[in-house]
């Protein structure tokens, strides 16, 4: 078996405009979900019950359907239903964002439920709203809570932007496949692309576990 | 804007077939990589560094990568690799299997290690072998709080298999998206597909919850 890496080289410039945008994207996509999950997280433990049904149905939904699933429905369906047709880099954005979110609530309502009521009622008692109970008692230390589960949330994250691809977004695996198919070389091309992967993903995991053992004891009450 | 939903109707045996690839592949992925996950935790605590180094060095790399990109390296790599052509099935399979046994070996060494250290100790003070304190003493009660971590991954692979539709598994997004390419009624049927999808992933969502409130234990 021969083994030819010139694809690779003569084709660096491409494949790095790809691992550029499956950064983008997974950075775009974790904030939108970030933003979106503690809003929904928030809502579901302190919203009222016409709100919280719907929001726990959403998040639950989000749960059953698989990622590739959402992204094909929104840049497939979603301009049938609207008209209006979403460029694959933005469906995949909304796409994941939608999906990512749903995790993140989940990760947001647990960390909430896991400080003491105790320390709640102890707020309110000195006389603090709630807002202010939830804003300066409860978040700070849910969210260190949070920070390990958020960090498993970010790398799923960069793994599911790969599933892009189905909706030709030229990230790092669909920029991968073309110079795969252009080349023959699936498996220089492949080999090169997990190892891309595992350098972007291996730093990530590593970095949250560090980050967390560094602030562990923040979160403790 | 005319819709067409008999479409699914007429197209029923197709999505049945695919419903059906997608839970055995769950199922065939799920009766593997738990025996599998097992055996690379006993490699990563073995007495052999060489063992544990091999260990270390499968999970750190399948974890790290996305699962499609291992479906497609599955498809057109290991066939160069291992002079072996085989099915997209079998394919689909062997790449869901490597993603989810390394998940698995994680689960049961995080299972394990939470049982205290003295039972093995007094195990290993009875007159036990390694072997048997592994499998009389701490399997029996690491199983108890591994079950739903297991039963989360269950319902990630679930969905997972939807991505091997993308090397012609015949699963259920595949057939729905082969259905979708033929008739060119693509809001119906991806509609479809995801309410196929959500009527078998939800109440498995709701299952774990439940495996987890029961089962779960709280720090």
């Amino acid at each position: 078996m021969d083994i030819d890496l010139s694809p690779i080289f003569n084709n660096w410039r491409f494949l790095a405009s790809g691992l550029l945008l499956t950064v983008v994207l997974s950075a775009s996509t974790m904030a939108g979900a970030a933003v979106v999950g503690l809003g929904i997280g928030i809502g579901r433990s302190y919203g009222p019950k016409w709100l919280t049904v719907p929001l726990t149905f959403y998040v639950d939904s989000m749960r059953a359907i698989p990622v590739l699933v959402v992204l094909v429905w929104t840049f497939f369906a979603v301009p049938i239903v609207t008209g209006l047709a979403l460029p694959p880099f933005w469906a995949a954005l909304v796409a994941l964002t939608a999906h990512i979110a749903a995790y993140v609530a989940e990760i947001v309502r647990a960390g909430i439920a896991s400080v003491r009521p105790g320390q709640t009622r102890a707020g309110l008692a000195l006389g603090m709203s709630r807002a202010q109970v939830v804003r300066k008692i409860v978040l700070p230390q849910a969210i260190i809570r949070m920070l390990p589960a958020f960090g498993s949330v970010l790398s799923v994250t960069i793994k599911d932007t790969a599933i892009a691809t189905v909706i030709a977004v030229p990230e790092l695996m669909r920029q991968s496949e073309t110079v795969a198919a252009q080349s023959f070389r699936p498996l220089e091309v492949f080999t090169t692309t997990m190892l891309i992967f595992f350098f972007l993903l291996f730093p990530v995991t590593r970095g949250v576990d560090m980050l967390y053992r560094r602030v562990a004891h923040l979160g403790r009450s | 804007m005319n819709l067409d939903w008999s479409v699914a109707w007429q197209y029923r045996g197709m999505l049945a077939d695919g419903v059906v690839v997608t839970i055995l592949l769950t199922v065939l992925t799920m009766a593997i990589s738990v025996p599998a996950g097992i055996g690379v935790m006993l490699l990563r605590q073995s007495r052999f560094p060489i063992l544990r180094a091999i260990g270390l060095v499968y999970v750190e790399f399948f974890r790290n990568l996305p699962l499609i990109l291992l479906v497609y390296w599955s498809f057109y790599v290991l066939p160069l690799l291992i002079d072996l052509q085989l099915s997209p099935f079998a394919t689909g399979l062997v790449a869901l299997c490597l993603n989810v046994t390394a998940y698995n070996s994680e689960t049961f060494r995080a299972g394990v290690n939470s049982i205290r250290a003295g039972q093995t100790n007094a195990g290993l003070a009875l007159g036990m072998s390694r072997w048997q304190v592994m499998r009389k003493v701490v399997l029996p009660q690491a199983l108890r709080r591994i079950l739903p971590v297991l039963a989360s991954t269950w319902v990630s692979l679930f969905k997972d298999t939807s991505l091997v539709s993308v090397i012609a598994v015949g699963d259920l997004a595949h057939a729905a998206l082969q259905v979708r390419s033929q008739t060119f009624r693509v809001l119906e049927m991806l509609t479809v597909m995801a309410l196929i999808y959500w009527s078998l992933g939800y109440p498995q969502a709701k299952l774990v919850d439940w495996i987890h409130r029961k089962y779960g234990t709280s720090e």
